[in-house]
Parts: structure tokens; sequence; C-alpha cells
């Protein structure tokens, strides 16, 4: 009696620890969606169409990732500063959202491998004398609050000891204030500042240089401790390259010519 | 220019939808909050300042910390440090409510104060209970002083609901935000937006104040 | 109890830094106060001048601070007025947006309360000589402002609370806008904004208690 007793609550017991040993991936399977943080102001990689669908190459990107694992994707958007939040508080499984492989970022969040790179450039007001990046110098500049660079813009200014800057919350923001004259200058990733000069729909700004940055290496992101969930989104990028997808999505949304290189020479990852 | 725009009937839904959802997390809010701040306005006045005094400190905290910080914090407390899965909805709708609970609490207690104590000892001598002074005397005359204040809450209550975009809620000013992203007509967009809160604001607030007037002269 | 690693030593670090945004989240409240009062002043003139021109110009005025969120009149100050060239730093917009809503609140504030001041006083004062704007200034506005004075100190409290929104027009010095830059380098949510929230409420505290006792100074009679 007393034994089936026993035997009864290691049964219970073992019964009811078995979902902790269920990690991140099992649960996105099981429940039948992905979750991904997806920033929607920052074309190519994120926006809406005239039915206010997102769409861009982070979008594409999950619904691959989701494709891949067998479930149905949720885009859920946030800003650039929220992204990481709705990370750590469980309202997203992963975010596609071209975040930049910090160290910082890594005592807190799970890196992938590096899904893309950016190239960044310095755009500026048309009504500003700037001959290259340095031409910065003393003036008002601004970017969006939390990216790479923000944080860059932000340590630059420090440096120099003159001038300001202002960290707007979304990028939609910050070349409106370019666009009206509020700001003199802005760092924004290549493709954006290319998307943004195209469309028209911000007159009066044009790209100056090239941002004396590193390639700038963006990741998907989990949580930290998701081993299982990291290991396989490393995988599902060596394939998207491996199958000429990541050629497919670069020529869809980014244009001609040859994607950035993932690896970086001369280092293991 | 100011009138050409490209905003399109799918958009006006959008923007629909972002109003809807604005008085959504409004409804549910004030709703509850009137509920909460009913019960600890009662049990303020009916228990004496001393032993309601943890209820208000807590109160109080709802009234003296910005609702931005709030939702910031309730939404980190509940979602990383509980760990619970909780849609940034329902994250926004408690804050709201406890948020609409405090000062509504204020008002209910001022309220009840109002009525001359005299009027309440008269009724309980003619032999009405606890309840029935507070139901068929107290009620209607708190209810009447109260009512006034109370909308204007209710009308605070929706305007402060442009915070919850916060918690990844898509309300109207988001909603906004998001079509200026796209369409470029700051704005155009900005002052649609403003409007649809003036003109459920304004009428409403006007009739609050037609109320006051009218109850205080009688 | 919970899985979540509290680092409080972290968020702890960054306390000099709050509490310089602290003082500059003061500072806007403050002068926003300053000219939100002078405004609600002029607008309540405005009101009792009689001219039906300057009396929508307040009413206008009133309405739209009354009626509009807050941190939709933040924005409108900076983006709205950039679409016409006026362009205002983060700091200037956030102190005009709160202004502007301080105003609107105060003004309405100050006409209840001119209805508790009788008609017969700025009359005995005009028999006295007085010209309207005299019997303004001495007769009724030190009572209005009197009466109005627990609204005016709530309204403070308000403008303290509403220096959060200035995260929208890129405002990064005021105690909000520091935390949240904090929070975008070290993602300690949590600890951060929970101190920040203390910070706020031993502001507002502050403010309270001491215009509790300023009122009991001043108003003794």
């Amino acid at each position: 009696m007393k034994s089936s007793i026993l035997a009864m609550s290691v049964i219970a017991a073992t019964g009811l620890a078995a979902p902790a040993f269920a990690d991140k991936l099992d649960d996105i399977i099981s429940s039948g969606t992905l979750r991904c943080a997806v920033v929607l102001d920052f074309p190519p990689m994120g926006s809406r169409d005239e039915s206010n669908t997102p769409i861009g190459f982070d979008v594409d990107y999950c619904n691959d990732l989701a494709a891949a694992l067998g479930v149905e994707a949720e885009i859920v958007e946030t800003t650039f500063p929220e992204r990481i939040p709705a990370l750590m508080s469980g309202r997203v499984d992963v975010a596609v959202a071209s975040t930049s492989d910090t160290l910082e970022r890594a005592k807190t969040v799970g890196f992938s491998i590096p899904y893309y790179a950016f190239e960044n450039a310095v755009v500026a007001n048309e009504g500003v004398e700037m001959a290259d990046w340095e031409g910065m110098r003393g003036k008002t500049v601004g970017a969006t609050a939390g990216t790479y660079e923000a944080i860059w813009l932000e340590e630059k200014v420090a440096e120099w000891g003159e001038g300001s800057f202002r960290p707007y919350q979304n990028q939609a923001d910050v070349f409106l204030a370019l666009s009206q004259g509020q700001l003199d200058a802005t760092v924004s990733t290549v493709e954006v500042a290319e998307a943004n000069v195209a469309s028209g729909n911000f007159p009066g700004i044009k790209i100056v240089d090239k941002a004396p940055m590193v390639p700038d290496y963006v990741a998907l992101i989990t949580l930290r401790e998701e081993y299982g969930l990291i290991n396989y989104m490393n995988l599902f990028i060596n394939q998207q390259v491996r199958t000429g997808r990541y050629d497919e999505l670069y020529e869809k949304w980014v244009g001609e010519g040859e994607p950035a290189d993932l690896t970086v020479q001369g280092v293991y990852r | 220019m100011f009138f050409d725009t490209a905003l399109s009937t799918n958009d006006l839904i959008f923007l629909a939808r972002g109003a809807g959802m604005t008085l959504i997390v409004t409804a549910i809010s004030v709703f509850f909050g009137t509920v909460m701040g009913i019960v600890f306005g009662v049990f303020r006045y009916q228990v004496g300042p001393w032993w309601a005094a943890p209820l208000t400190f807590v109160l109080d905290i709802f009234r003296s910390i910005p609702l931005l910080i709030q939702l910031v914090l309730a939404n980190a407390f509940v979602t990383t440090v509980l760990g619970w899965r909780v849609s940034g909805f329902t994250v926004a709708c408690g804050v709201l409510s406890l948020y609409t609970a405090a000062y509504c609490a204020e008002i209910v207690r001022g309220g009840i104060e109002a009525v001359p104590p005299t009027l309440r000892r008269a009724a309980r001598s003619l032999g009405m209970s606890w309840g029935q002074d507070m139901t068929s005397v107290v009620m209607p005359l708190a209810a009447r002083i109260a009512l006034p204040s109370w909308i204007g809450l209710a009308l605070g209550v929706m305007k402060d609901s442009a915070l919850v975009y916060v918690v990844q809620v898509v309300e109207l000013l988001k909603s906004a935000q998001i079509l200026i992203t796209r369409l470029q007509e700051p704005l155009f967009l900005l002052i649609v937006c403003g409007s649809f809160y003036f003109l459920i604001s304004f009428p409403i607030a006007r009739f609050g104040g037609y109320l006051e007037r009218k109850w205080s002269r009688d | 109890m919970f899985n979540y690693n509290f680092r409080w030593a972290q968020a702890l670090n960054s306390l000099p830094r709050m509490l310089e945004g602290a003082l500059v989240t003061l500072e806007v409240a403050l002068l926003s106060m300053v000219i939100g009062i002078a405004i609600a002043i002029l607008l309540t003139l405005f009101r009792l001048s009689g001219s039906r021109i300057l009396g929508a110009i307040a009413a206008t005025w009133v309405e739209i601070a009354r009626n509009t969120p807050a941190l939709f009149q933040i924005y409108m100050v900076h983006f709205g007025l950039g679409g016409f060239g006026i362009h205002l730093s983060p700091y200037l917009s956030l102190l005009i947006g709160i202004a502007f809503n301080n105003a609107g609140y105060l003004s309405e504030n100050f006409r209840g309360a001119l209805k508790g001041i009788p008609d017969t006083q700025t009359r005995s004062a005009r028999s006295l000589g007085m010209t309207p704007l005299q019997a303004f200034r001495h007769v009724v506005m030190p009572q209005m402002l009197r009466i109005s004075f627990l609204p005016m100190t709530n309204q403070m409290v308000w403008a303290i609370l509403m220096t959060s929104l200035g995260t929208v027009v890129a405002m990064n010095t005021d105690l909000y806008g520091v935390t949240s830059d904090l929070n975008a380098r070290t993602f300690r949510t949590f600890e951060l904004f929970a101190i920040a929230a203390v910070i706020f409420y031993l502001i507002t505290k502050t403010v309270t208690l001491s215009a509790r006792l300023l009122a009991a100074r001043l108003f003794r009679y």
C-alpha cells in the first residue's frame, strides 16, 4: 500500500516534471505557431503594403522559418527599442528584426549565426553642407533608439564633444525629422537609406557617404537558454544560403547584385 | 496639398480598427476600474483613514507614477519575472483598470463624504440597515456629486489609453503612426486621429459640465 | 520562486545618471507650470474680455488641450510645427507641449474659481477708480490663484508625469529618457523602470507635501 502510494507519487512527479523538458522548439511545434517580432518601418526588411499587410525580407524570412518548422507564422510588429523586451516578455518566440549581434546584447539574448549584413550610410538634409561622414561633427544628428547605428552615433557625438544626438522611437520619425530639417543628418543602413530616397516620401534628403563602421552583421534572436532553437536556426540560415533562397530574397527585396558574404575570413563562428 | 491624400478605404478600415481598440480598452478599463473604485472608496470611507492606510498607499502609487512606466513595469513583471504568457491587451487592460480604480476611489470617497451625516443618521434612526442607508440614501446623492468627475475620469482614461502602444497593442494613435510610416502624411493623419479623440471627448465633456451646472443649482 | 535573475547592482550603477535625469524632469515640469499659469491667466482674461475673437481663441485652446491625448499634443508640437518649418529641440517640444496642456486645464480651473468670487468685488474696485485690468490684477486674481491652489498642485503632479511622454520627440535627458536609453543598452527592463518608478514617486510626493506646507503658510488667515 505504502509502496504503491510512493510509486504513484513518483509517476505523478515525473508526469508533472515532464513538461519542463519541453523546450521552446517543442513548444513552437506543438503550439502550431511561430511568433516573430518584425520591425515594420524598416524597408526593405520590413514594411506594410497598400492593404497594411506586413511585407519585406524579414517577413519572408520568418515565413520560411515557420514553413521549415511546419507551423504557421505570426508577425508581431515591434519598434526597434521594443523588440528585445517583446522577446524577453514571451510576447514572441523569436525576433527576425535585423538585430545586430553585439556582445552587450548577447548577455541578455541568444544569437544565431548572421543571416544578413548591412553597410551603413550617412544621410543628410539637402540644405546641409556635408562632404563626408566627418561632416556630422557639431551637427544635430539622430537615429532610431536602441539600434546599432544609434549607439555608434551617440558615442561619436560624445567623443566629438559638440553637436547633439537625438534618439527617435522609430525609423519613420527619424526620416521625417530629417526631411523636415529638424535633423541635419542620420546614419542608417544603405538599404533603408536607398529605399527611402527612392520612394520620394521624404523630400530633401541625400546620401552623403558610407559610415565607417565594420559590416553590421544581424542575426535571429531568441531567449539565451534556448539552445535547441538556436541550433535549429543556425542550420536553417545555412540552408537558406545553400539552397539559394538567400540570393532569391535579396533580389526580391533589395535588388540586383551580390548579397553580403555572411562569413568572416580567418575565424570560426 | 493638404487634403489631397493617398488614404484608401483599406487605410480607413485600418484606422477604424485602431479606434475600435481604443474604445474597447477604454470600456473594459473604465468598467472594472469603476467597480473596483467603488469597492475601494466605500472601504476607505468605512474603515477610516488609519485602517485604510495600506490601501490608500497602494492606490496612491498609481497616481504618482507615469502611466507609461506602470505599463512597462507591469509588462516586464508579469511576463519576464513571473514568466506568464499574457497578451499585451490583457496587461494594458489590467494596468488601466487599476489606474482608473485609484482615481475612482477618490471620487467615490469624496461623493460619500459630501452626503450630510445628519441625513444618514436620520435614515438609520428610521430603522434602515447600513445596506439600505448606503443604497437608498447615500448612493443616489453621492452619485450625483460624483458623476461629473467620473465622466472626466472616463474621458481621461480614453486619452491615456494612447500609451498602451508600449505593450504592442495597436490602438488609434499607433495605427495612425503605422500609416504615417507608409504614406508620409504626418500632418493630415495626425489631425484625423486628433479629431477622433476630440469628437468623442468634447460632447461628453460638455454633457458632464452641463450636469455639473444643473445639479449644483438645485 | 522566480526563474528570473534580478540584477539590481547593475541597474543601481546607473542611479547617478537617473538622478540627473530626475532634475531635468523637475525643471521641465516647473517651467511648464510657470508658462502654463501665465498663459492660463491670459486665456482667462480673453474669456472675460467680452471680445468674440479672443473668447473663441481661448475656448479653442482649452478644448483642444482638454479633449486630445497629451501624447498627441507633444507629437504635434514637434512634427506638426516641423512641417511648417518651425524646428524645436526635443526639450522645447516637450516643454511647450506640457505648457499647452497645463494652460488649458488651469484656465478651466480658474474659470471655476472665478465663480466663487462675487461680482460686487470687481464693481466696488471699479468704483474706487481702478481700471478693469487693475481690478483683476489686485482684487480678483489673488483670490482666484488661492482658490485654485489645490488644482494647481494636481496639475504640477500631472506635468511631472507627462515629462515621460518626451520619448516620442527624442527627448533623452529626462528621467524617462535616461531610463529607456539605459534599457536599450542593457535590457534590465524591470530593474531600471522599478528604480525610475520609485524616483518618480518620491518626486511627486515631495511636490505635494511641500505644496501642502506652502499652502498652510500662505493661506493662514
